[in-house]
C-alpha cells in the first residue's frame, strides 16, 4: 500500500488538510474505519438479585425459562477521546527526517480527524512547558476540530520544549474524564525524567479508560549513527557529552532497547495499548496499523479490556 | 638546577602542541543535540572511566614527551652536596691506598669492607678520568705495591677485581709513605692520596707521619660510615702436653678478646683437634676485655700430633674467630731409672717396684720408656734423651755429676729422688742441694726398740696429701690404697724457710714431709723420703703404689715440650731445625709446598721459611740421607693472624696524617655536579613507550 513519506505530508498545506490526507489514505483499504472506544452493545445475562433496577430484567427471558435475569449493556455513549501530545523538548529531535513533535503533532491530529468524522468529542493536552498549560476541553462538533488542530498546529510552529514528564498531563486528563470512560491516547517519546509514566498510564487503565500510548522515536535514537567525536547536547537541559559514539553504541542500544522493551512490557501488563511508533514510518501506516490493531482486539474479544503492544514499524503491516 | 643548553627549553612550548590538540578537537567535534542523552549518559558513565582515565593519561604522557624532549637537550644539571672526596676530573696524579688487611673481610651490611672499598675505587677512577696518572697501594703489612703511577686504567680495575683480603694486618704509615714516594716522582702539580680505609686505631702508628709539608694532599673515604665495627676474637691459644689426663693429653689455652659492641654471655667456645670438635664451652664477654678458656683434651687415639683449633661462633669478621695450633706428643715418658741399690735378686732390686709400676705387664703401650743404669753409669748418660730421672737411694753423687742434672732440671727436667740406706744426711747435705727441695735431716725408724706385736702400731701412715695434686687427684678423699701403707723409717727433713717454690705434697702421721715439690728454672724436683722399694715401708704391695709412681712421673715429665709456645703470626719468618735432614718441604694449609735442599740446607743448623701468609697449620716432610720421606711432626707448626688487626676501633681524627695541601683531610662535604640528561633521556624512553601502549589500547 503506498503511503506518503512523512516529510512530504508535512509539506502539504495546513494541519486540517494533512489530518484528512492521512485518514482518507489510512482509511483508503478499510472496509470498516472507526475508532472504537468502549462497546454499545448488549454484553450478558446476570441473575436478578436485590437492589438490581427492575427495569433492566429481561423479561422475555423470564418467559423462557421462569427466572429473573437482568440485561448487562456496555456503556454505550458518544465515544470521548483525550490526545495527550508530548511537547517537552525531547520532541524537537529530528534525526534527518520530521521532527518527533511533527511526527507526534500529525499523528494526533489525524486521529482527532477521524474522531470528529465518526462524531466523537475529542480533546487534547499538550505537555512539556510546565509554563503552559494547553488543554482544549473535548467537543465534537467539525469547528472544534480545526480549533484543537490549530492549538496542534501552534503547538508544533513552537517547537518542543521544558521537560515535563507525561505523568503530570495524564493525571490532569484523569481527572476530567473521572466521570466517563475515555479513550487516551498520548504520543511521546517516553523519556520521562521522574519515570512515572508508566505507572500513571496503568492507573488509568486501572480506572478503566481505555489507553493507548504511542511511543514516537527517531531512528537515529534507535541505531545511534554518528561517527567520530561528537559533542551531544541534551535538548531538554544543559547537559552536554563529547564522546566517540563508536565506543558507546553497543553500550547505549543495548540502554535503549531494553527501555523500549520495558514500556511494552509493562504497558501490556496494565492492558495498556502500546504502539512504537518510528517517525520514519509513513503517519498513516502507522495510524492504519493503530486502527487495525485496535480492530483486531475488538473482534478478538478484547474490548479495549487488554491492548496487544504490537510496535508499528512498517507500512506493510495493513490488514 | 641549571642548564648548559637553556635556549633548548623554549622547545617545551611543545607542550602547548598536545593541549592545542586537545582543544581544537573538543572544538570539531560534531555538534548533535540529543534528545536521549540519558541513555547516553548512562552508557558514557560506564565507560566513562576507563576511558577519561586513558585518555587523561595519553593527554600527560604527550605533554611530558614534548617537555622531556627540549628539557634534555638543554642538558639539566644540579650540585649536590657530596659526603665523598673531592675528585677533579682531569690531568693528574692520584695514589689509591686500599686496606685489604683482614679486618676488611668484615661483612657490613651484607657485604665486606674491602668489597665497598674496591667499589669506591673504581668509582674514583671514573671520576679521575683517563688522563690521571693512578696507582693502587694495598695497606696490609708488607704487600707488594706498585714501582709507577700509570695511566693503564684499566689493568688497575682488573687489579681491583682481584684484590681479596690478605691475612695481615694493616699498616696505614707504610701504605701511606709508599703512596707518598709515588706521588714524588710524578711532575703533576694535583697529587693526591685516596685513603680507602676503616681507620682502624690499630693501623696507624702515632709519631711517623708519612710525608713532610710538601707532601700529596689526603682524601679519606671512611669505609666503615660511621659503623662501630665490634669485634671478637681468639687474639692467644697456647697448648701443652698434659701427661696427667695420659699419654696423649693436650691442656689448651685460649685467650678470647671483645673489641667494642654489646656485652655478651654465654658465647661458645669450642676446641677442634684433628678437625673434629672436642670440646665445648662459653664464656662471658664484655667490651674492651679479655677472657682466658681453658681445655683439657686428649689426642685422637693412635695420633701423637694433631691440628687444632680453638673456634668461637663466627661473628661479621669470620676469620679471626680460629686460632691455630698444633702440638706433637712423644709417644713416650722417657724414664732414666738410676739404681743406687742394685741387687742380683730381682725382688731385693732398689727397681723392682718401680720398673713394673712405670711399667705394668712390660707392655708396649704404657706411655713410659724405661732406661735403667747405676750410679757410676749416669756420668755417661745423655740426659737430654730423657723427660725424667729417678735417683733411688742413690748415694750422695759428686758435684761434677750434680751439676749437669741441675742444669737439665732447669731446662726442664723432671727429677725424683727417693731415699734409703745409701742416702745419707751430710753426704747429700754436701753435694746434693741442688738437686733437693729441702735439706735431708737424718732419718728415723718409728718401730726401733718396739716389741714384735707392737710394731704395728707404731708405724707411720700417709695423711694429709694434697688432693688437687696431679699427683693424688686418682685417689678419693681416704684412699685405703695409700693410707693402709706402713712406713717404718723414714728420713725427716731440715728446716728451710724458702717456701715460693716447695710445696710438701704429702705428710707421714708424725707430721714429717713424705712427698716435697719444687720448681727450679723449667723443672721440677720431687722429693720422696722413704724407700721406692720395699726396705722402708710396704706401699710398694699396696693399689697406691702404681698411680702415685705413674703421675708423679707423668707430672715431673709436663715441660718436655715448650717449641713454639707463642705465636707464629702470618707473614713473620718461621725457623725450622734441618735435624741433619737432607730435605724438608713445608706444606701450607692451602696444599702449596716449599722444599728446603741442597745449598739450601746444607750445613745449615735451621732454614727459615718465610712462606707463612696465611694462617693454619703448616706440617713439614723431611728425607734423610738415605732418601727416606716422612712427615715431621716435631717440626709442624701454626700460624695465626696478628691479633692488633683484630682490634677495629676507630682512630681518632688527629691520628691520620696532615693533608699536604692543607686541605681538609677527611671525608668533607663539597659541591659535586650531577648530570641530569641521562636520566631525561631514559624517562623518555619510557614515556615513549607508555604512549605506545596507551595508543594502542
Amino acid at each position: 500500500m503506498p503511503f506518503l513519506d512523512p516529510v512530504a505530508i508535512a509539506r502539504l498545506g495546513s494541519l486540517p488538510i494533512r489530518a484528512r490526507v492521512i485518514v482518507e489514505g489510512a482509511l483508503s483499504g478499510l472496509h470498516r474505519a472507526r475508532l472504537h472506544g468502549s462497546s454499545v452493545e448488549f454484553a450478558e445475562h446476570k441473575e436478578y438479585s436485590p437492589g438490581d433496577e427492575i427495569r433492566r430484567i429481561d423479561w422475555k427471558a423470564y418467559g423462557k425459562l421462569d427466572r429473573y435475569y437482568v440485561k448487562q449493556y456496555e456503556q454505550e455513549s458518544q465515544l470521548t477521546v483525550y490526545l495527550v501530545l508530548d511537547g517537552s523538548g525531547s520532541m524537537e529531535f529530528a534525526g534527518g527526517g520530521l521532527r518527533k513533535l511533527d511526527y507526534a503533532g500529525t499523528l494526533l491530529a489525524a486521529i482527532a480527524y477521524l474522531v470528529i468524522q465518526q462524531q466523537d468529542k475529542v480533546g487534547l493536552r499538550v505537555f512539556g512547558d510546565r509554563a503552559v498549560d494547553v488543554l482544549v476541553p473535548p467537543r465534537g462538533k467539525t469547528s472544534h476540530l480545526h480549533d484543537l488542530l490549530a492549538v496542534i498546529d501552534q503547538v508544533m510552529a513552537g517547537g518542543g520544549r521544558g521537560d515535563e514528564g507525561p505523568a503530570d498531563a495524564l493525571e490532569r486528563v484523569a481527572e476530567l474524564a473521572r466521570k466517563r470512560r475515555a479513550l487516551i491516547v498520548l504520543a511521546s517519546d517516553l523519556f520521562d525524567p521522574d519515570d512515572r509514566t508508566l505507572t500513571t498510564l496503568r492507573q488509568l487503565r486501572a480506572q478503566r479508560h481505555d489507553v493507548v500510548c504511542l511511543q514516537v522515536l527517531d531512528p537515529h535514537e534507535r541505531t545511534l549513527p554518528y561517527e567520530g567525536l561528537t559533542l551531544f547536547e541534551a535538548l531538554e537541559s544543559d547537559h552536554r557529552l563529547l564522546a566517540n559514539p563508536a565506543a558507546i553504541r553497543k553500550e547505549y542500544l543495548e540502554r535503549m532497547d531494553a527501555f523500549i522493551a520495558r514500556c511494552a512490557s509493562e504497558c501490556a501488563d496494565g492492558g495498556v495499548d502500546y504502539h512504537l511508533v518510528s517517525t520514519e514510518v509513513p503517519i498513516e501506516a502507522a495510524l492504519l496499523d493503530i486502527l487495525t490493531m485496535r480492530a483486531r482486539q475488538r473482534v478478538h474479544g478484547g474490548g479495549g479490556d487488554h491492548a496487544g503492544a504490537v510496535p508499528v514499524d512498517h507500512a506493510e503491516d495493513g490488514p | 638546577m641549571s642548564f648548559l643548553a637553556p635556549l633548548m627549553l623554549v622547545g617545551a612550548l611543545g607542550l602547548l602542541v598536545p593541549l592545542i590538540i586537545h582543544l581544537i578537537g573538543r572544538r570539531r567535534a560534531k555538534v548533535v543535540r540529543f534528545a536521549a542523552l540519558d541513555f547516553l549518559m548512562a552508557s558514557k558513565r560506564k565507560t566513562a572511566r576507563r576511558l577519561q582515565l586513558r585518555e587523561r593519561l595519553l593527554f600527560a604522557v604527550r605533554a611530558l614527551v614534548c617537555v622531556a624532549i627540549p628539557l634534555a637537550l638543554a642538558k639539566p644539571v644540579t650540585s649536590c652536596r657530596a659526603t665523598g672526596p673531592s675528585v677533579e676530573r682531569g690531568p693528574q696524579a692520584a695514589v689509591l691506598v686500599i686496606d685489604d688487611s683482614f679486618g676488611a673481610g668484615y661483612q657490613l651490611d651484607g657485604t665486606t669492607l674491602l668489597a665497598r672499598a674496591v667499589a669506591a675505587a673504581r668509582h674514583l677512577l671514573d671520576q679521575l678520568g683517563p688522563e690521571a696518572e693512578v696507582a693502587v697501594v694495598r695497606a696490609s703489612e708488607a704487600a707488594d705495591n706498585p714501582g709507577e703511577l700509570t695511566r693503564e686504567h684499566l689493568r688497575m680495575r682488573d687489579t681491583l677485581g682481584d684484590l681479596q683480603p690478605t691475612a695481615r694486618p694493616a699498616d696505614l704509615n707504610r701504605a701511606l709513605a709508599r703512596a707518598a714516594q709515588l706521588l714524588a716522582g710524578s711532575s703533576h702539580a694535583r697529587r693526591t692520596v685516596y685513603l680507602l680505609s676503616p681507620l682502624a686505631a690499630t693501623a696507624l702508628r702515632a709519631g711517623e707521619p708519612p710525608w713532610g709539608e710538601g707532601g700529596p694532599r689526603l682524601e679519606v673515604v671512611d669505609l666503615r660510615g660511621g659503623a662501630a665495627l665490634p669485634n671478637r676474637a681468639v687474639v692467644r691459644a697456647t697448648v701443652e702436653a698434659d701427661p696427667s689426663t695420659g699419654s696423649r693429653g693436650i691442656a689448651v689455652t685460649a685467650e678470647i678478646a671483645a673489641y667494642g659492641g654489646e656485652p655478651a654471655d654465654d658465647v661458645a667456645v669450642s676446641l677442634r683437634v684433628a678437625d673434629r670438635v672436642v670440646a665445648t664451652g662459653t664464656v662471658d664477654l664484655r667490651p674492651g676485655q679479655r677472657q682466658v678458656k681453658r681445655f683439657l683434651a686428649t689426642l685422637p687415639p693412635g695420633k701423637r700430633a694433631a691440628a687444632i683449633a680453638v673456634e668461637l661462633e663466627a661473628d661479621a669478621l669470620p676469620v679471626d674467630d680460629r686460632r691455630w695450633l698444633h702440638t706433637a706428643v712423644r709417644d713416650e715418658i722417657r724414664v732414666l731409672l738410676v739404681n743406687g741399690d742394685p741387687r742380683t735378686t730381682r725382688h731385693d732390686d732398689e727397681l723392682f717396684y718401680v720398673e713394673a709400676a712405670l711399667r705394668p705387664g712390660d707392655r708396649a703401650d704404657t706411655g713410659t720408656a724405661i732406661t735403667t743404669i747405676t750410679a757410676d753409669e749416669l756420668a755417661e748418660a745423655e740426659l737430654d734423651q730423657f723427660d725424667v730421672v729417678v735417683l733411688a737411694n742413690v748415694a750422695a753423687l759428686p758435684a761434677e755429676r750434680v751439676e749437669p742434672l741441675d742444669r737439665w732440671v732447669r731446662n726442664g727436667g723432671g727429677l725424683m729422688v727417693t731415699l734409703g740406706n745409701r742416702a745419707t744426711a751430710e753426704g747429700y747435705r754436701d753435694t746434693m742441694r741442688p738437686l733437693l727441695p729441702q735439706e735431708l735431716a737424718d732419718p728415723i725408724d718409728a718401730t726401733w726398740g718396739a716389741a714384735p706385736d707392737e710394731r704395728a702400731g707404731r708405724v707411720l701412715r700417709l695423711t694429709k696429701w694434697e688432693a688437687d695434686h696431679p699427683i693424688f687427684a686418682p685417689f678419693s678423699q681416704d684412699a685405703p690404697g695409700l693410707r693402709d701403707a706402713s712406713f717404718h723409717r723414714v728420713f725427716l727433713l731440715g728446716p728451710t724457710t724458702d717456701t715460693a717454690d716447695r710445696k710438701v705434697l704429702a705428710r707421714y702421721t708424725n707430721g714429717a714431709a713424705a712427698l716435697v715439690e719444687a720448681a727450679r728454672g723449667d723443672g721440677r724436683l720431687l722429693l720422696f723420703t722413704s724407700t721406692i722399694d720395699r726396705d722402708w715401708n710396704d706401699l710398694a704391695i699396696h693399689t697406691g703404689y702404681l698411680p702415685v709412681v705413674q703421675q708423679a712421673v707423668r707430672h715431673l715429665a709436663r715441660k718436655q715440650q715448650r717449641r713454639h709456645a707463642d705465636d707464629l703470626l702470618v707473614g713473620r719468618g718461621v725457623a725450622l731445625p734441618t735435624l741433619d735432614l737432607a730435605r724438608l718441604e713445608v706444606r701450607a694449609p692451602d696444599g702449596k709446598g716449599t722444599v728446603f735442599e741442597g745449598e739450601r740446607i746444607a750445613g745449615r743448623a735451621f732454614v727459615r721459611f718465610l712462606g707463612a701468609d696465611r694462617p693454619g697449620v703448616y706440617r713439614v716432610l723431611a728425607a734423610d740421607d738415605s732418601g727416606a720421606t716422612a712427615e715431621r711432626d716435631e717440626l709442624a707448626f701454626a700460624v695465626n693472624l696478628d691479633p692488633r688487626g683484630s682490634d677495629l676501633t676507630p682512630a681518632p681524627p688527629e691520628a691520620l696524617p696532615a693533608s699536604g695541601t692543607g686541605e681538609g683531610r677527611g671525608e668533607g662535604a663539597n659541591t659535586r655536579r650531577v648530570e641530569l640528561w641521562h636520566a631525561v633521556a631514559a624517562g623518555l624512553l619510557l614515556l615513549l613507550l607508555l604512549e605506545s601502549l596507551l595508543a594502542l589500547r
